[in-house]
């Protein structure tokens, strides 16, 4: 439930970024060719998706977080460590 | 009649250990790629001076069969090449003329290394194609073509001399970058500059309506492209900046352009900078050291504007700007000192993006000539290892090997993975802090 709330408000977002048609891409295809970002265009949305959703990304996994599949993961996956540090 | 225009992009480093590393390292291969899957928008601008009843081709060489095999015929081929490539174009050019096919050279290194060039073509055209393209196919149709033919250097963007791009010689090619042409030539007049500034007279600047409509028409021929102005000094004029910038922001672009450091001291065209959707400009920096900057330009611009270095990379980037800081290696004054010293103003700085290149006497610059009478080049023939990575010249203050070391420890020092991965988290925390955001 969780990660399909999480992955509506993240197309949400790319798309007030982008203004690209989100519907249309699946969750595992790469958004970067997909939607036609250049890698600072990608990095931009990481920053604003880490912002929007207050996580931080491990800076090792940039590189890889380029679906919305991948970047759902991630956002979970650094709520619960910063759940945990907090617990 | 039918005509191929040749463009030739890309390098191939000759130091093996360099090359090696090369490979290895994703913030030297970045920049390598894009500048390898640029379009030749010298040639598009050919293609655009020439009447519509011929048929052009565009071709990258790289698309051509390999040598020992049998090429396309054409009526007239026109091949366009950078230093560290022009030995293939002449390779290629011997090809065509073997097979009685007429060949035109031109590009920079054609327009400063004229007499070399002419020996491997049946024309060449020294400086742009404005004013002498459109003449050399009058006289190839009427069987009277000249070996060799002066383009204008002065007012090339006027309605006498200036041609509107062929873009749509791009459509369904891969091209995700294009270039469009704002200005050419640079004030600056670096002593080592083997860029458009030596084939103009003066800097000169499309009027900004000719600029935008470009901009549209390459829109047509590809999906989201990302802009590349193919300038060597875009904002020299802080109010033509400032109409560009007005104009372009609707466009809803991402773009990418060279300049100098003085976009810093304007604000007015910082800002507007950072809407107009400007991803980053390339300035060459040189050097952290001043003593190395002197000289270097007639004016000594650039040593008087090292001070301001540090706090005008703030300013910028503090905007979601990224700067490219270009720094070359093996300057007269340099020593095994100074390449750490690169390093040290690089992390302080906190450029997102840095570009190192060793010092390069290219043929027919004011710097070759200096080095060569001074008997200090290594090569008599050195064009194809004009790459920017390979020493060509004996350096002052240390020996060539250990100009060659420098240069691999500061590429393995500022290219690895870790440091790329610390430039990308450095970029996001500047958008995270920017207003909009
Ligand atoms: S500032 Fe750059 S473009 Fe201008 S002359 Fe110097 S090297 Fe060439």
């Amino acid at each position: 439930m969780e990660d399909l709330a999480t992955a509506t408000e993240l197309r949400k977002l790319i798309f007030e970024l982008t203004k690209a048609d989100v519907t249309q891409v699946g969750p595992s295809e790469d958004l970067m060719d997909t939607l036609g970002l250049d890698s600072l265009s990608g990095l931009r949305l990481l920053a604003l998706v880490e912002k929007k959703f207050s996580v931080r990304f491990q800076d090792e996994e940039l590189t890889s977080l380029r679906s919305i599949e991948a970047l759902v993961l991630a956002i979970l996956r650094a709520r619960s460590v910063t759940a945990g540090s907090k617990s | 009649m039918k005509i191929a225009l040749i463009a030739m992009s890309g390098v191939r480093v000759r130091t093996e250990e360099l090359a090696k590393l090369g490979v290895t390292l994703p913030g030297f291969v970045n920049r390598g790629k894009v500048v390898a899957s640029l379009p030749s928008l010298g040639l598009l601008t050919v293609a655009g001076l020439t009447p519509g009843e011929h048929e052009v081709k565009y071709i990258e060489f790289d698309d051509l069969p390999p040598e020992g095999t049998p090429l396309e015929r054409f009526d007239l081929v026109g091949i366009s090449s950078f230093t560290a490539r022009i030995n293939a174009a002449y390779r290629l050019a011997d090809r065509y003329r073997q097979m009685v096919v007429p060949v035109v050279l031109g590009g920079i290194h054609v327009s400063l290394r004229p007499d070399e060039a002419e020996a491997h073509a049946d024309a060449i055209v020294v400086n742009g194609a404005e004013g002498a393209w459109p003449q050399l196919l009058k006289d190839f149709e009427a069987g009277q073509m000249k070996k060799r033919y002066i383009g204008a250097t002065d007012q090339v963007f006027s309605p006498d001399l200036y041609s509107f791009p062929r873009f749509d010689l791009l459509k369904g090619r891969p091209y995700n970058r294009l270039t469009v042409q704002t200005s050419r030539g640079c004030p600056l007049n670096c002593e080592f500059c083997a860029a458009s500034v030596r084939i103009t007279k003066k800097f000169q600047q499309k009027p900004v309506e000719l600029v935008i409509n470009e901009m549209e028409a390459a829109l047509k021929v590809a999906e989201h492209p990302f802009f590349e102005l193919a300038d060597d000094n875009t904002f020299v004029n802080k109010a033509w900046g400032k109409e560009f910038l007005k104009a372009v922001t609707p466009l809803k672009l991402h773009w990418f352009t060279e300049t100098d450091i003085s976009v810093a001291d304007d604000e007015e065209l910082l800002n507007l900078l950072a809407k107009s959707g400007c991803r980053q400009i390339l300035v060459g920096l040189e050097s952290p050291d001043p003593r190395a900057l002197h000289g270097m330009n007639p004016n000594d611009w650039k040593a008087r504007r090292q001070a301001t270095y540090l706090e005008s990379i703030r300013k910028i980037q503090s905007k979601g700007i990224t700067v490219n800081g270009c720094f070359i290696v093996g300057l007269d004054t340099d020593t095994p000192e100074t390449i750490k010293y690169i390093k040290d103003f690089v992390d302080e700085s906190e450029l997102i993006e840095t570009q190192i290149t060793v010092s390069t006497p290219f043929p027919g610059t004011p710097m070759w000539q200096r080095m060569k009478d001074a008997g200090r080049l290594l090569y008599s023939e050195y064009n194809d290892r004009c790459t920017l990575f390979d020493v060509n010249f004996q350096p002052v203050k240390m020996t060539v090997d250990e100009l060659d070391q420098g240069i691999q420890w500061l590429f393995t020092n500022l290219y690895s993975e870790q440091e790329f991965l610390k430039r990308k988290r450095r970029y996001m925390d500047i958008v995270k802090n920017l207003e909009e955001t």
